[in-house]
């Protein structure tokens, strides 16, 4: 796919026809194909992202509410204080910590890796372990990819929250004392409606770019938190391919994560029409 | 009033800047301390093995203890500064000027000219920051050169959108079509109108930035990625002595903790800057969503806009 002997545009052309057909080339590591190592360690990180990207909506949503519904009360500046710490920790310090405080001092999670070693994986059918044991029926399975889950995916999280917390808290605060949200109170709705209908609706539509960026910063974050904990993902598939200059590798590593970060930006675009109906698609505004 | 005084109110406004203020002012005195001195604050020189004292737990003797070859980690630490708070302000000063350039002139000359710097910029923003400043970083080798170059190509695209949208707001404003009709200059309209107006939002974006151009900075260098191997750097001391993290947890705890308390004053030195600047954090405007930046342009019966 190289093609080496052209000059550089052709190269540059035969590059690109190759990767849009989806031919990534071969890993001069290995000697097996780029595409099919990519489809192999994609799906871990998937979990990884998917499960802890959940949490950060969840966390980030809910606290930036909370603290913005409860504006300079002690709750506020607990919350404030909270997601601005946590939001500042380098992700390798929570993940030592992680890894310290609940494997070691606590031992209730295990260190690393996706399952126990016992466990016999479930065939390949989505590529996610935790979905493919669940579709099999493998309850033992299921339950060791949970459970080895549980601390990457909350330590990935909670390094991460803080940005949606403090988005949501400052959209709650411009929303809340709106003409709009006055005249809903005047209209005689209750205060739980106003705030759900009025307020959080209109709260989440700048919250939303947040959560697109932040697939993109999990992703990212997943090279050091694969790294510690020992998970078999696209991130540390990256890192290794880094240290080891391996530049094949890492042009489609690279690839792949843009290729999410957009995909995470299109479904927010698309986003913005639910929750703002002002907006619609396809129309110069 | 005078301007010291105003400029201590602003920086002691609440408790939030506060703490921002004090943290960060002490860190970056003893950085420059260390700087100007050629080392010779540190109590003990940071690379002085003492096989009588390794692993010794934190005392008034070793603030922070020592590691496993008895060197003391306090005055480690002390050394790494200089690189851990230079290197991020190079690169937020660097993505800054260059987003104030580029986004005033996307910003007023819109056409052609907004559509290719913001394109380019767009595609800029879809690299995810950490994989890509490793990737260059790998490529150009170690040195700090390299490692600032590296994180300033993924550092830059949200200034020029930041300063874009602040200057369509300026340029929307009447004394920007007075100016105009005077038959002002680009650069002084610039210089007069668009850049005072835009450099609040951007000092207190950039100085939360520092923060997290240090986070990045530092994971480049825990996963042994661009800092050049004899140049001190907190993310490299804690992955050093990573091993010992059973045994001796607070010597890998303590330097990252020494990351996040950083980290931690300029972000909350910057939340505090915002609080009392009021400056509104817009997400659309800073990252990228074409939808509500065209609410935004219809909603508004701006003049400018020819």
């Amino acid at each position: 796919m190289y093609h080496l002997n052209q000059p550089i545009q052709v190269q540059l052309y035969y590059f690109f026809s190759s990767y849009l057909s989806g031919n990534f080339g071969t890993d001069p590591q290995t000697g097996r194909s780029i595409a099919s190592e990519v489809a192999f360690y994609l799906p871990n990180t998937l979990e990884l992202v998917l499960a802890s990207f959940l949490i950060v909506v969840v966390l980030g949503v809910g606290l930036g509410y909370l603290s913005g519904m409860r504006f300079s009360k002690k709750s506020d500046s607990a919350i404030r204080v909270f997601y601005l710490f946590t939001w500042s920790t380098p992700t390798f310090l929570g993940a030592i910590v992680a890894v310290l405080v609940f494997t070691s001092y606590v031992p209730i999670f295990p260190s690393g890796g996706m399952y126990s070693q016992s466990i016999v994986p479930p065939s390949t059918i989505t590529g996610i372990f935790v979905l493919d044991s669940l579709i099999e029926g493998n309850i033992a399975a299921f339950a060791s990819g949970i459970w080895h889950l549980i601390l990457p995916a909350m330590a990935l999280a909670l390094l991460n929250f803080g940005i949606i917390a403090r988005i949501m808290r400052s959209s709650v605060l411009d929303v809340r004392w709106s003409t709009h949200v006055k005249a809903a109170r005047a209209r005689g709705l209750t205060e739980g409606k106003v705030w759900s209908r009025h307020i959080l609706r209109n709260a989440l539509i700048d919250t939303n770019t947040m959560v697109a960026m932040m697939f993109g910063w999990l992703l990212s974050d997943t090279v050091i938190i694969e790294q510690v904990f020992a998970w078999p993902g696209i991130g540390q598939f990256g890192y290794q391919a880094i240290i080891a200059d391996n530049y094949p590798v890492l042009v489609a590593v690279v690839l792949v994560f843009t290729a999410g970060v957009i995909v995470a930006n299109f479904i927010a675009d698309v986003a913005y029409c639910v929750l703002d109906p002002r907006i619609t698609l396809g129309e110069s505004a | 009033m005078s301007d010291v005084n105003r400029l201590r109110r602003l920086l002691f406004a609440n408790y939030l800047s506060t703490f921002g203020v004090i943290t960060v002012g002490i860190f970056v005195l003893l950085a420059f301390l260390e700087v100007v001195t050629f080392g010779r604050i540190t109590p003990y020189g940071p690379y002085a093995a003492n096989f009588q004292q390794t692993n010794v737990l934190p005392s008034l003797a070793h603030l922070f203890g020592t590691d496993f070859e008895g060197r003391d980690i306090f005055s480690q630490v002390i050394a790494c500064l200089p690189v851990d708070i230079g290197i991020p302000i190079v690169v937020v000063l660097v993505s800054a000027v260059l987003g104030i350039i580029l986004g005033t002139v996307a910003g007023y000359f819109r056409g052609w000219c907004d559509e290719v710097i913001m394109r380019v910029t767009d595609m800029f923003l879809a690299f995810p920051t950490i994989i890509m400043s490793l990737a260059i970083a790998a490529t150009l080798g170690p040195s700090l050169l390299n490692a600032t170059i590296s994180l300033i190509f993924v550092w830059w695209p949200p200034y020029v959108r930041l300063v874009r949208g602040s200057v369509l707001e300026v340029a929307a404003e009447d004394f920007v079509s007075v100016s105009k009709a005077l038959n002002s200059s680009f650069f002084y309209i610039m210089r007069k109108d668009a850049i005072p107006n835009v450099l609040p939002s951007v000092i207190v974006y950039a100085t939360t930035d520092i923060g997290s151009a240090l986070a990045t900075l530092s994971t480049l260098g825990y996963l042994g990625i661009g800092i050049p191997p004899e140049m001190p750097e907190l993310g490299k001391m804690v992955s050093s002595i990573s091993y010992n993290l059973y045994t001796y947890p607070w010597q890998v705890i303590i330097p990252a903790v020494i990351v996040m308390v950083i980290v931690a004053g300029f972000s909350f030195l910057g939340e505090g800057l915002r609080e009392s600047l009021d400056v509104k954090l817009r997400p659309h405007i800073l990252l990228r969503s074409k939808p509500l930046e065209a609410l935004e342009d219809s909603a508004k019966t701006s003049p400018a806009s020819d």
